[in-house]
C-alpha cells in the first residue's frame, strides 16, 4: 500500500512538474534578463502603435500598418482570393480548419462585431457568438498587443468593401473538434495580458519584442509546440515543420540558426525576403515577407533584427551549411547514387541547370544561387521539394522574384529524385526523399481538399 | 538610362524602359535583335539562351537591369566568335533545323558547351544542352553537329 501510494505521489509530482514545464512555456520574452513594467508605468520611447514617422496619420492608414505588421492577410486570404474574405486551409495532423471572413460584411464577417468584440476575438479567441476559436488564430500572440493597436486595424478592416464569403465547415478528428476543451487550454496558454516592456532591454528592444511577439507572431511558425500543441517557448524559435515547410531555427545558433549571418543580412532578409548569399523566402515565409515584412519602416526591421538577435541559441540538428560552390562539371561532386541519383540528375539537367548551374550558382540572378541556403543544407529536403513544386512567385519592392511552379508536370518520385540529388549535390548531406514523402508534403502544404490524382503522362 | 554591351557594340537602352524588363524584350523590341526567340517565358525551354559573359543564360529571366557590365553576345554576334562558326558550319553540314524555332537557343548552348568542354561526350551534351528543348525532335542532328564542330576544334 505504502509504494502504491510512493508510485502515485511519484506520479503526480511529475505531472504537476511537467504541467508546470507547459505551463511556463507560453511566456515569449521570459528568456530575457531585466525585470518587465506595465506599459503605462515605462518611461522610455513607446515600444506599441506606428512608428514615430506615421505617427501624425490617420486611424485607417495607422491601422493599416499594424494590420501589415500582425500580418492578418496571409492567413485570412485563400489563394487567388480577396484579402480578408478567409478560406485559407490550414492542414494539421488532426484535421482541417480553415481562416474566416473578416471583412466588414455584416452576414458574413465582422460588420457587426462591436469594439469589445473585436478585442475579445484578437485577445481571447472568442468570437462574437462566444464560441471559442481554434488556436490557428494567434491570440495567444496577438493578447500582448494594445487595445488601441487592435481598433485601429479594426477601423482599417471596417474601411475595406464588405465581401459576402461564409465560413467553411472544418474537419477536426475527436477530441480536437469539441470547442468546449478551449477555455482549457487557455487557461494553460493563453496570458491573457497586454505587452510589458522590459525595463532591463533597450528601447529599440522593446520595440522589436512587440513586433515580433505582440504584432509578427513569429514563435507561431518558428518555435516548436509541445504535446498540446502550443508553443513551447523552452524551444523558442529553434524551428520545426509547420504546414508542410520547415521554418527553420532563427536563435543565434552557428551551425543550425542564423548565429552567422550579419546584421545586415539579417536586415535585408527581413526587409525585403532576400539577402543575397543566404538565399530567399519562399512559401509561408515568402508570404510574410510580402504581405506584412516588407510594409515595415527600417527603423521597425533594425528593432526587429536586434530583438530576434538576442533569442539565445538552440541546437536544432541541422548541419553547417556548405559555403562552396559545386564543380561546374555535372561529373564532379557529390551525387546520389544508383538510379535514383541518375534520375535526379537528369531532371536537373533539363529543368533547373538553365538558371541554377552545375555550380549553384545562378548566372542569372542571385536569387536563384543556392549555395549555402538553408533550405539546400537541410537533409529532410523539405524545403526543396516544396519549392519544387509550388515554385517562387513574388512581388517584391525590387522586381518580381520567380521560380516555375513544377509540381503539375513532375510526378513525385521526380520531384524526389530531383531534390534529393539537389541537397546532395549543393548541400551538407542528401536528402532520402521518397515519392510517398512528397505526396505528403504536398497534402500539408495544399490549399485544395484533397490531393488531385496525378494526370497519366504527369 | 541603362547601358549594356551587345555583341561587342555598347548599347544605350532609351529612357523608360524598366529595369525589371526582362533582358529577351529589350533584345528583340528595342534593339531589334530579333534571332533571340520568346519560347515559354519561363526558363523551361532554352528558345532564348544568349550569353552573358560566355555562360548560357535565359535572356527573358534575366532582367536589363541586372546585366549591369557583363557582355551579352546573341544569335546575331556568335558567328564572329571561332566557336561559334565552327558550331554554325556544323549545323549547316548537319541540316540540323526542321521548323528552327529552338535553333538559335540550341547553337547557343551547343557554343558554350564547346568553350569549355573542346570535346565532350554523350554524358556532356546532355548535361549542358538538356533544357533546350526541340519540338520537332532535330536531336540526333543536334548531338551530330556538336560532335562534329568538336573533332573540327582539335
Amino acid at each position: 500500500m505504502k509504494k502504491v501510494s510512493i508510485a502515485l505521489a511519484v506520479v503526480v509530482v511529475i505531472a504537476l512538474g511537467y504541467s508546470g514545464w507547459l505551463y511556463t512555456g507560453h511566456n515569449a520574452t521570459s528568456f530575457a534578463s531585466g525585470s518587465t513594467v506595465a506599459l503605462e508605468d515605462y518611461k522610455a520611447a513607446n515600444p506599441t502603435g506606428v512608428p514615430a514617422e506615421l505617427a501624425d496619420k490617420d486611424l485607417v492608414t495607422r491601422g493599416e500598418y499594424l494590420s501589415h505588421a500582425a500580418d492578418c492577410q496571409a492567413c485570412h486570404t485563400e489563394p487567388g482570393g480577396t484579402p480578408f474574405a478567409g478560406g485559407f486551409a490550414f492542414n494539421m495532423p488532426f484535421g482541417t480548419i480553415y481562416s474566416t471572413n473578416i471583412t466588414p460584411d455584416k452576414e458574413t464577417g465582422i460588420g457587426n462585431y462591436t469594439d469589445a468584440q473585436f478585442l475579445n476575438a484578437v485577445h481571447k479567441g472568442v468570437r462574437a457568438n462566444g464560441e471559442n476559436l481554434y488556436p490557428a488564430m494567434p491570440y495567444t500572440s496577438y493578447t500582448l498587443m494594445t487595445d488601441g493597436d487592435a481598433l485601429a486595424i479594426k477601423a482599417y478592416l471596417f474601411s475595406l468593401a464588405p465581401v459576402s464569403s461564409p465560413a467553411k465547415v472544418s474537419n477536426l478528428k475527436w477530441p480536437f473538434n469539441q470547442r468546449g476543451m478551449l477555455p482549457l487550454w487557455n487557461v494553460m496558454f493563453n496570458s491573457g495580458e497586454r505587452f510589458r516592456p522590459n525595463t532591463g532591454q533597450s528601447p529599440e528592444w522593446n520595440r522589436g519584442a512587440y513586433l515580433a511577439e505582440a504584432m509578427g507572431h513569429c514563435g507561431e511558425c518558428h518555435t516548436p509546440r509541445n504535446v498540446a500543441y502550443a508553443v513551447n517557448n523552452h524551444r523558442k524559435f529553434a524551428g520545426t515543420l509547420t504546414a508542410g515547410w520547415h521554418a527553420y531555427n532563427i536563435t543565434g545558433d552557428k551551425e543550425s540558426g542564423i548565429g552567422d549571418w550579419d546584421e545586415a543580412s539579417l536586415f535585408s532578409y527581413l526587409h525585403t525576403g532576400h539577402a543575397e548569399g543566404h538565399g530567399g523566402a519562399a512559401g509561408p515565409m515568402g508570404e510574410a515577407s510580402d504581405n506584412s515584412l516588407t510594409f515595415l519602416t527600417e527603423g521597425d526591421i533594425h528593432a526587429l533584427v536586434t530583438y530576434v538577435r538576442s533569442v539565445p541559441a538552440r541546437n536544432s540538428d541541422l548541419p553547417e551549411k556548405v559555403k562552396t560552390p559545386a564543380s561546374a562539371s555535372h561529373k564532379e561532386g557529390d551525387a546520389v547514387a544508383g538510379l535514383d541519383g541518375v534520375r535526379g540528375e537528369k531532371i536537373f539537367a533539363g529543368a533547373c541547370m538553365s538558371c541554377h548551374e552545375w555550380t549553384g550558382v545562378s548566372p542569372v540572378t542571385h536569387y536563384a544561387t543556392l549555395t549555402n541556403v538553408r533550405a539546400v543544407n537541410d537533409p529532410s529536403g523539405t524545403n526543396v521539394a516544396q519549392t519544387v513544386v509550388n515554385g517562387v512567385d513574388r512581388q517584391t519592392p525590387q522586381g518580381r522574384i520567380y521560380m516555375p511552379a513544377f509540381g503539375e508536370g513532375y510526378s513525385d518520385d521526380d520531384i524526389a529524385a530531383v531534390s534529393n540529388y539537389v541537397t546532395a549535390r549543393f548541400g551538407a548531406k542528401g536528402a532520402t526523399l521518397t515519392g510517398k514523402d512528397v505526396a505528403d508534403l504536398r497534402n500539408q502544404a495544399s490549399q485544395k481538399k484533397a490531393a488531385t490524382k496525378e494526370a497519366p503522362n504527369g | 538610362m541603362i547601358h549594356i554591351s551587345v555583341n561587342g557594340q555598347m548599347q544605350m537602352i532609351e529612357d523608360g524602359v524598366d529595369p525589371k524588363t526582362p533582358l529577351l524584350w529589350v533584345l528583340r523590341d528595342h534593339l531589334n535583335l530579333v534571332g533571340t526567340k520568346y519560347g515559354c517565358g519561363v526558363a523551361m525551354c532554352g528558345a532564348c539562351t544568349v550569353h552573358v559573359d560566355g555562360k548560357p543564360v535565359r535572356s527573358c529571366q534575366l532582367t536589363v537591369g541586372d546585366v549591369g557590365t557583363k557582355a551579352v553576345t546573341t544569335i546575331e554576334g556568335v558567328g564572329k566568335t571561332p566557336i561559334g562558326a565552327k558550331v554554325q558550319a556544323a549545323w549547316v553540314e548537319a541540316n540540323v533545323p526542321q521548323c528552327g524555332y529552338c535553333q538559335a537557343g540550341q547553337i547557343m548552348s551547343a557554343a558554350a558547351l564547346l568553350s569549355h568542354t573542346p570535346n565532350p561526350d554523350d554524358s556532356d551534351i546532355d548535361a549542358a544542352m538538356a533544357g533546350n528543348i526541340c519540338r520537332c525532335g532535330t536531336y540526333i542532328r543536334i548531338r551530330r553537329a556538336i560532335k562534329n564542330a568538336g573533332a573540327k576544334s582539335v
